[in-house]
């Protein structure tokens, strides 16, 4: 008989271990204490246990979230509608939270809470970068402060949230009953960053949202600042841009200075 | 460029017994000194843009000598390597300086798809021409010899050729690599299989042998399954006795990757195999074993 490409051999053991039509069975050899269909199985198996694992091991709160049987039957699908394409396995899974969006669309707390262990994920080996220190800005001249803008660390994400997902992860990280899923009163983002070797988040308002998007966007902190007394008194507005600023800060948020003449 | 080496052994002097390295004995490590010689790292777990995970390894890098170990280079797929893979790969080991890097002559996926297992090929002319050509091309680009080890395996294909040992001796001299002998593999491929497992170490090059794996499995039976979640079985013992006495002085380490122990577990486990060792290659028993190879 001749042998199969093997290419051929390897396409049809993929697919079996896919669920698609194959005749991979053909190709494996009889013989041993097991028969073929047991030894087709531990691969089949074990495909699935250990790209299980890995969604269990990213998705730890999603997954205390769920329970065991709701966590393993949605990963499962997740699983055959996603097989992996990249190299390194940490990188399956990145698209479980809008999957699980479509699977739970009654319930999208469960997505949200995903995405922050997705992206907390993400922070603690995302790249390296040095906090600027207070004593840096101290030193700026009014000149300065008419220009400067900052460079924040590279982990920074942000994205609009709509229900509880923060108290929900907090709550079960303690070991604790989760409130209810609930909507949010008023608009609503979530930071997450790396500050030193551990991940950090929190949730932000629509002032510091406006304020960071500018900064990111390359604007300076005057024009932030001139921005926020538009919106509120000169008061509150100095009080807002300053919280903000002594908050980025000390929660190691921004990694450089920029617009500044040498 | 050409590593063929007109020496008979290839192969680099033994730095004695160590650990597979993993992020809950990172304390342990930079604490205080252990009584393991060296460490190896799970290359995929470093290949990442920072963090915690880098800055553990650098601080270990200033204390062990340190071997890189990959699971996902996939040497046997038909796909071809994977030009991403192995740069960050190259990236790395001109980080790390390892001792050697390894892994594991197998396929994980084809067509772009990977199943992140370590999949067994057929033992026959194509895919040995296949290995031996990727790794040509990853010897060459990552300027030194990499290490190819035996996979556990499950099922045995009927388009093979030879068996498994006269495929990894063919892979090894043609492709002019170094072997990591996982000796617990053998145990439970042999188990798997039907063969015997002292043939499989016989029939191995002995000078191509750079490293050796230690590992628990979970026996069902009828068969085995390489599992790396118990201490090492007896039987890999016995086996482990006759490796040193054919293979001599080579790196042993003990790999455990679920139910991990505290790190002195793994310590008086590989106590074990530094004393199984030692007396095999006692020189008394060392001459006896030189008279009956």
């Amino acid at each position: 008989m001749k042998s199969p490409a093997l290419t051929d051999l390897q396409v049809a053991f993929h697919d079996h271990l896919l669920n698609r039509p194959n005749a991979f069975s053909r190709e494996v050899s009889e013989g041993g204490r097991i028969g073929v269909d047991h030894r087709l199985h531990i691969y089949h198996n074990a495909y699935r246990a250990r790209l299980l694992e890995n969604l269990q091991d990213a998705y730890e709160k999603t997954w205390a979230y769920l329970g065991d049987e709701t966590f393993e039957s949605s990963a499962l699908a997740f699983i055959e509608d996603n097989p992996p394409q990249q190299r390194n396995l940490r990188w399956h899974g990145a698209e479980f939270p809008q999957w699980l969006e479509k699977r739970f669309p009654q319930d999208l707390d469960i997505a949200e809470l995903a995405l922050i262990d997705w992206q907390l994920r993400l922070a603690f080996d995302g790249p390296n970068a040095s906090p600027v220190q207070s004593a840096e800005l101290a030193g700026l001249t009014a000149e300065d402060w008419a220009s400067v803008g900052f460079q924040f660390v590279p982990t920074l994400f942000i994205a609009p949230v709509r229900f509880n997902s923060v108290a929900i992860w907090h709550a079960i990280d303690q070991e604790q009953t989760p409130p209810a899923a609930e909507s949010l009163p008023d608009p609503t983002w979530l930071l997450i960053w790396r500050k030193g070797w551990q991940p950090h988040f929190r949730t932000i308002q629509a002032a510091e949202h406006a304020a960071l998007m500018q900064l990111q966007g390359g604007a300076s902190f005057a024009q932030v600042c001139a921005d926020l007394g538009e919106q509120f008194s000169d008061q509150e507005a100095a009080s807002v841009a300053a919280e903000s600023l002594r908050t980025w800060l000390q929660d190691e948020m921004i990694v450089g200075l920029t617009g500044m003449s040498a | 460029m050409s590593l063929k080496s007109s020496s008979a052994t290839v192969r680099k002097q033994s730095p004695g017994f160590g650990l597979g390295l993993r992020p809950v004995h990172y304390p342990d490590f930079l604490e205080a000194p252990q009584a393991v010689d060296w460490l190896e790292i799970i290359s995929e777990n470093y290949m990442i843009p920072g963090g915690k995970p880098l800055a553990m390894l650098d601080a270990i890098l200033e204390r062990y000598p340190v071997a890189m170990h990959g699971v996902s280079l996939s040497i046997g797929s038909t796909d071809g390597l994977d030009a991403q893979y192995l740069t960050e790969l190259k990236a790395l080991a001109n980080h790390v300086q390892p001792m050697w890097i390894s892994d594991h002559l197998c396929w994980t996926g084809v067509q772009g798809r990977n199943a992140h297992d370590l999949l067994p090929l057929p033992y026959s002319e194509e895919a040995l021409r296949l290995v031996v050509r990727h790794v040509n091309q990853v010897q060459d680009t990552l300027g030194r010899r990499i290490l190819l080890e035996n996979v556990s395996s499950y099922l045995n294909y009927r388009s093979s050729e030879m068996s498994e040992w006269e495929f990894l001796r063919q892979v090894a001299e043609q492709a002019d690599c170094l072997l990591l002998l996982d000796v617990n593999n053998i145990y439970v491929s042999g188990i798997n299989h039907g063969f015997d497992p002292f043939t499989f170490l016989n029939h191995l090059p002995v000078d191509r042998v750079q490293q050796i794996h230690l590992a628990g499995h979970s026996d069902h039976g009828d068969y085995i399954v390489d599992t790396h979640d118990h201490p090492v079985a007896e039987p890999v013992w016995d086996l482990y006795r006759y490796t040193c006495a054919r293979f001599g002085d080579v790196a042993t380490m003990i790999e455990r990757d679920d139910d991990i122990p505290e790190l002195s577990v793994l310590i008086a486990e590989l106590d074990r195999a530094r004393a199984i060792a030692a007396e095999t290659l006692a020189p008394g028993v060392q001459k006896t074993r030189e008279a009956a190879l």
